[in-house]
């Protein structure tokens, strides 16, 4: 890690670790109350409970399986057409460039909420709708313009010199890009990889909306049915929040593994021209 | 070669490629026209029109749907909450996220530790944060209200989701735990500023304040502004925060834009000519702040 920015007194120093502390405490808040309500009543026993006892006839790791069938198929699906797309619009001169590329940087601004009905009709026409796919295809539809703007930027920092001999013809051409180019930006495709796993497990209302049977659920729609199965008795806080850790476990996880790649790929895809 | 060409590749005189370019965007366009375009086009025509689920019967409305939206109190409600809530995010983020930052950019044992306690919060789904949230701010056996109790300032204790003043405040409040992304764009660009630019001021007596106000928080403009982008589209996108914590309530006093859309939605006999109608007003408010803003952008960039 680099130096200080500048240099401060000890006296200083010592006022930035206490304040840093303090917001750190105030931040455990949450964290402590999430924990002490887990184990209230029964203690760990309420953990055993959570994860042996089905929740709508459903046992509770099978949500984790949705949810990672999910996150990986969009994923995977999300980093193939950011790919190409980014590499097109930074590396491949064609009418309408430009046009196209600020559509989809518009298309930032859409959000899921409002796109309910007509996903809903689409997904029922294509015969989608209740499974994996209906919250595959969304997620990804969701997520591209932040991915397509991403792999622009990366492709746009590599050299240009392997586009510029005059005979390049389209075999040509996807052969640079899946030898030359697309081997470069490794980095970038594990990053968007990475953040799209993420956002797809953090992803409540798509499938709330477009998964009906609850052997497809995904952990954070279960958040939603503990909340009618556990109720809000006294017996079941503690059941309820053992329910939440568990379901908080697996981003932790992701993030103690994949802490760099989420970094940078955030601010790779922040907005520059 | 002296210098390596970086960048889009540009120039008049270059050979278009068309044929290639449009075959490399096909995946794209597949998607974005089934999904996208057509819920587009579904948006605008369906906006005009009754149409219940249980009945195949389209009827036509003109532009009642509009005019019922318009004139439902609940829609402005949501408006404004939407960014009020919006609004505590980026002001969170840009004051308490960016002085974490600068704390964070010295060294001392644990850095790494609170670097990453604070990250954590954004890597957790929303849901599962709401969720902690309510059963913490619950008024019997909340957390927050029995810390209150155990220090004897029984008069703090609220009903922190149920009074209709303070269930929007509550919500509000989530942005304490969402700085992780505005620390990470701020210390991003922490690390591209030239210490030398401070030496002068530190010679001049500054402390570590007027510092951090003066010097380094003007030179991190374009953090903020990603920042402020980033958080006020994604104050469109949600949903959960609200319905897990109050549920649109008190009295529809903490509606946000996803659960007055989501209610609409899932209320019985729902009219979604009505939500198409609704969808769209959003949709075009959502267009003209991510136009003015990505303007702002681009003039900055040069």
């Amino acid at each position: 890690m680099q130096a200080d920015l500048f240099k401060i007194s000890r006296g200083e120093k010592r006022w930035i670790v206490i304040i840093i502390v303090f917001i750190a405490l105030l931040w455990c808040l949450p964290i402590y109350s999430v924990i002490t309500n887990s184990l209230k009543f029964a203690g760990f026993s309420n953990y055993t409970y959570v994860l042996s006892h089905p929740v709508q006839n459903v046992p509770f790791p099978s949500f984790f399986v949705n949810s990672f069938i999910c996150a990986i198929g969009s994923s995977s699906l999300c980093v193939f057409i950011s790919a190409m797309s980014g590499f097109a619009f930074s590396k491949i001169r064609f009418t309408g460039h430009k046009f196209l590329f600020n559509i989809v940087l518009m298309c930032l601004a859409v959000s899921g909420p409002i796109m309910l009905v007509p996903f809903y009709y689409i997904l029922k026409a294509i015969g989608l709708y209740n499974t994996y796919l209906a919250v595959i295809l969304p997620e990804v539809v969701m997520t591209l313009p932040f991915g397509v703007l991403m792999m622009r930027n990366f492709f746009d920092g590599l050299p240009n010199e392997m586009m510029e001999s005059a005979n390049l013809d389209g075999a040509n051409m996807w052969k640079v890009f899946s030898r030359v180019y697309l081997p470069l930006a490794k980095p970038a495709l594990i990053n968007l990889c990475v953040l799209q796993i993420m956002w797809s497990f953090q992803d409540f209302l798509l499938p709330l909306m477009f998964l009906t049977s609850p052997k497809l659920y995904t952990a954070t729609v279960a958040v939603n049915a503990f909340k009618g199965v556990y109720g809000v008795t006294a017996a079941n806080l503690g059941r309820y929040n053992a329910a939440l850790v568990l379901i908080g476990l697996p981003s932790v996880l992701v993030f103690v593994f994949a802490q760099k790649y989420i970094v940078n790929g955030i601010t790779t895809g922040a907005i520059k021209d | 070669m002296a210098m390596r060409r970086v960048g889009r590749v540009k120039g008049i005189t270059e050979r278009k490629h068309n044929l290639v370019g449009y075959m490399f965007l096909s995946p794209l366009i597949l998607v974005f026209s089934v999904f996208l375009l057509y819920s587009f086009y579904f948006l605008i025509r369906y906006s005009t029109t009754h149409m219940v689920i249980a009945s195949p019967d389209v009827t036509p409305a003109g532009f009642s749907n509009y005019a019922l939206v318009l004139s439902d109190r609940k829609f402005w409600t949501a408006l404004l909450n939407t960014f009020l809530v919006s609004g505590a995010d980026i002001f969170v983020g840009l004051t308490l996220g960016f002085l974490v930052s600068v704390l964070l950019s010295f060294k001392f044992r644990g850095r790494k530790f609170f670097h990453s306690l604070f990250f954590i919060p954004s890597m957790l789904p929303i849901a599962f944060i709401a969720a902690v949230f309510s059963s913490m701010l619950e008024y019997r056996e909340g957390t927050l209200n029995n810390v209150f109790r155990f220090f004897r300032l029984d008069f703090l204790a609220q009903r922190w989701l149920s009074e209709p003043g303070l269930a929007l405040f509550s919500v509000m409040s989530v942005a304490i735990y969402l700085i992780g992304i505005p620390i990470m764009y701020y210390i991003a660009d922490l690390t591209t500023i030239n210490s030398s630019v401070f030496e002068a001021a530190i010679i001049d007596g500054a402390g570590f304040w007027r510092l951090a106000r003066f010097i380094l928080y003007p030179l991190l403009k374009n953090a903020h502004k990603t920042i402020a982008l980033s958080m006020l589209l994604g104050g469109f996108r949600q949903m959960e925060r609200v319905y897990l914590m109050t549920d649109g309530g008190p009295g529809g006093a903490t509606e946000i834009f996803g659960t007055y859309i989501y209610r609409m939605i899932r209320s019985p006999g729902s009219d979604y000519g009505i939500v198409s109608a609704a969808a769209v007003l959003i949709l075009i408010i959502a267009f003209i702040l991510a136009a003015v803003q990505m303007r702002f952008f681009r003039k900055k960039g040069g």
